[in-house]
């Protein structure tokens, strides 16, 4: 996942080149660029919890290994 | 391909055999009066005769299947009968991946794929005797950007009811099949509602169980924690029969639950009287892009549930749906962008437009938002159980729109968009998607039914008691 801040052209050909996104035609880049800014605005609406204990829904857990029989 | 013979066609005076129930099949099979053979070859000359038209399949496995019905005749012969799925034909999502055949997900990327591994859903339906009919059309990969653009290598399935107008996605075919007798019932996935909202479209049943209670395994994945696999049927009966084969844990799913199945006909007639139902009425902030067609069956529907005796309660969700689509949203983007992030960086000339422009949205996801998303859902969840624990089941609005035109290119998106359906995708309740009668240009109507945790069976008892109670069954599209 990114960190882009910055939706104008030159930074998202960068941004593509720097995350392996080669061989995009020239056209899509614009099209790229607004689809950036619809995420970004998007991500920055999901409401924050307010307390480090409100922790992600998907939680990485662990099971004991069974005995073998 | 075999055509069956006239005097095969009817299985009763007036109901052709592609029209037949998985109820009315099994009933007729069981008791020696319909064999599969001649089921399967009415399904298949229907696909021959209409497919052209509708497009609901990408494979038909025409020999395979004829093939399983040879044999199932053999065991009910010889006194094997399986239950209520032995000698029924059905078809799947080409997302579902069955062991020597191909499956294309819809997708240019994957048309020379063949499968070395059988979904469970799919395995369990054949253990059961059920029989495959083939693999049906869907958004590329299952997903898109809620757009149709024409650009896939098949043709896009049309609405039975009305071939102008979108089947709903993303399970296009398996909306589209089951309505004009292409398959008795078919299995969709469902990651914002593309269960639901093909049903909602198609006049049909379809039901996204519990997350966890049908097994997602060996199906191509679009998002881990939103995917949910489960039936598309004409009938509230037939799903609780579909239900009944698929429901349960799996150990080849990491999100399987262990948790008991019940028999989903128990109490599937038992009624309503007592029943606590909360009518989700007032949608709140977007809710105001409900149809007054779906608003006012959905009235009806209330009306009619409490006339059998059912307690309804208006209730409202505890937050606004555009917090729930926004935690949809950004995990389905980085989700299903880690899925097929190599398809992206690699081959993305080779996608659709719906696809490539949701994969560009998934490479500009930033962690720390899929991160906020997936905590600000386990809220939400948490909210909407407490909610759910306050009743026996709700009634609240699904496609808030009915099937849009292909010629108003620009009302296709909204039909997705537009929806109460991604609630219970975020928070994993099973919701089924009820067809609640026809406007008045004959194009189906629709609304949710949603249970508590695990609790489809109190889902498909309110939902028979409102079907038994309306004569929408009874209709068919003209084609």
């Amino acid at each position: 996942m990114s960190d882009i801040q910055t939706t104008s052209l030159d930074e998202i050909r960068l941004y593509a080149e720097r995350h392996g996104l080669n061989g995009l035609p020239e056209a899509q880049f614009a099209r790229l660029a607004e689809l950036a800014k619809t995420v970004r605005e998007a991500g920055l609406g999901v409401r924050r919890m307010p307390s480090e204990e409100n922790e992600p829904a998907h939680l990485f857990t662990v099971t004991p290994r069974r005995a073998a029989p | 391909m075999n055509k069956p013979s006239p005097a095969a066609s009817f299985a009763t005076d007036s109901t052709p055999l592609h029209y037949l129930t998985v109820t009315e099949a099994s009933r007729l099979i069981g008791s020696g009066q319909l064999s599969p053979v001649t089921l399967v070859e009415a399904f298949l000359a229907r696909i021959a005769a209409l497919d052209e038209t509708l497009h609901c399949y990408i494979t038909v496995t025409a020999e395979r299947a004829l093939a399983a019905a040879r044999t199932a005749e053999a065991e009910i012969a010889a006194g094997r009968w399986k239950g209520a799925l032995h000698g029924i034909p059905f078809a799947v999502k080409d997302n579902y991946y069955v062991a020597g055949l191909p499956t294309t997900g819809g997708s240019r990327l994957m048309l020379d794929h063949v499968s070395t591994t059988t979904s469970t859903a799919v395995a369990r339906l054949e253990a059961a005797g059920a029989i495959l009919l083939g693999k049906l059309n869907t958004w590329e990969y299952g997903t898109g950007n809620g757009g149709v653009y024409h650009d896939l290598p098949f043709p896009v399935a049309r609405n039975p009811w009305d071939l102008e107008r979108f089947t709903g996605g993303s399970s296009t075919g398996a909306g589209a099949s089951v309505p004009a007798g292409l398959a008795m019932f078919s299995l969709g996935s469902d990651t914002g509602g593309s269960i639901r909202l093909p049903a909602a479209a198609c006049g049909l049943q379809g039901l996204k169980a519990t997350f966890g209670r049908v097994s997602r395994a060996h199906c191509l994945p679009n998002c881990w924690t939103l995917d949910h696999t489960g039936p598309l049927t004409w009938t509230i009966e037939d799903n609780a029969i579909v239900m009944q084969a698929i429901a349960g844990y799996d150990a080849e799913d990491p999100s399987s639950a262990d948790m008991p199945v019940p028999d989903y006909r128990k109490a599937l007639h038992a009624g309503v009287k007592g029943l606590v139902i909360g009518y989700v009425r007032d949608l709140g902030p977007g809710g105001e892009a409900l149809d007054a067609a779906n608003a006012q069956a959905m009235d009806e529907a209330a009306a009619l549930l409490e006339a059998q005796g059912a307690i309804i309660r208006e209730v409202r969700l505890p937050a606004p749906l555009a917090e729930y689509r926004s935690v949809t949203k950004v995990i389905n983007w980085a989700e299903s962008y880690s899925i097929h992030e190599k398809d992206f960086l690699e081959r993305s000339a080779l996608m659709g437009q719906a696809l490539r422009e949701k994969m560009m949205a998934g490479f500009t996801v930033r962690a720390a938002d899929y991160l906020a998303a997936t905590r600000l859902r386990r809220t939400l969840t948490a909210a909407t159980d407490a909610l759910m624990a306050s009743c026996d089941a709700l009634l609240i609005a699904g496609a808030f729109h009915v099937a849009p035109r292909f010629d108003e290119p620009e009302t296709i998106t909204p039909f997705t968009t537009d929806t109460a359906t991604s609630v219970f995708n975020v928070t994993g309740h099973p919701a089924l998607s009820l067809c609640t009668g026809y406007d008045a240009g004959g194009v189906p109507l629709n609304a949710q039914i949603v249970g508590r945790f695990f609790d489809e069976a109190t889902v498909l008892q309110v939902a028979q008691a409102y079907e038994s109670a309306t004569p929408w069954r009874a209709r068919r599209p003209a084609l």
